[in-house]
């Protein structure tokens, strides 16, 4: 049986850290995914670059893509 | 058309340009998720700085992405005095050089509130936080207030865990 919080954080709800600050706690309810961010924190800064990168491609692919979609 | 940051950077490293890393790839450096489509830098604007510059890119077909017939990047002596910003679209991607930023100031204040980063193949330097967090504030369009929640979130976070970074 799943109880109704590991229901809802399945279903996306984002669990506040305990130490989570004002300022984390204003970006989180700006509506930045912040477990994105914890994850972040854990590379190294080259490894964000290189996640970055893979990021930045899909998006300029998609965009080619939708360029190529839209010209036909 | 790609957007190779790495590249650009090992190249401008290679020729040994005076930049610092600015804008969404230097909040990207600190741990933002965000995704950014250019690579933003404060440069020194000397002249032998300048053509630093264009040697790195020389090969790239770089072009000032901004005039109406993306005139080639060739400098003169007279273009390294005028530019105070370089804007190009090169076969790597989009190369914004900028010779000051809003809310920090020149070159030289820009390297004070910058921080030396180490990766696999240079050591680079990127604006601290709370001088990305200035510029951004500086900059004021929508998406950078929003991108500045992120990175006080950050420093806050960085704070609480007593991080050097």
């Amino acid at each position: 049986m799943i109880d109704a919080a590991t229901l809802a954080q399945m279903n996306g709800e984002y669990v506040m850290p305990p130490d989570a600050g004002p300022a984390w706690r204003a970006a989180a309810e700006y509506g930045f995914d912040m477990s994105l961010v914890e994850d972040a924190l854990r590379l190294t800064p080259e490894e964000r670059l290189e996640q970055h990168q893979r990021a930045l491609d899909l998006v300029l692919e998609v965009k080619d893509a939708g360029e190529r979609h839209a010209a036909k | 058309m790609p957007q190779n940051d790495k590249a650009l950077l090992s190249r401008l490293k290679e020729q040994n340009v005076e930049f610092i890393v600015i804008g969404g790839v230097c909040g990207v450096l600190h741990g933002a998720s965000l995704v950014t489509l250019d690579l933003d830098l404060c440069c020194r604007f000397s002249r032998e700085n300048l053509r630093r510059l264009e040697i790195a890119v020389k090969d790239l077909h770089p072009r000032h992405r901004l005039t109406a017939n993306k005139l080639p990047f060739e400098l003169s002596d007279e273009l390294c005095v005028s530019l105070k910003n370089i804007y190009l679209n090169t076969d790597l991607g989009i190369l914004d050089c900028l010779s000051e930023v809003a809310g920090l100031g020149g070159y030289e204040e820009v390297f004070r509130q910058s921080i030396p980063h180490n990766l696999s193949y240079g050591e680079f330097r990127i604006l601290n936080l709370d001088a990305l967090i200035a510029s951004k504030s500086a900059a004021g369009r929508e998406k950078d207030l929003a991108a500045i929640k992120l990175f006080q979130a950050i420093k806050e976070k960085r704070t609480q865990q007593k991080e050097l970074f």
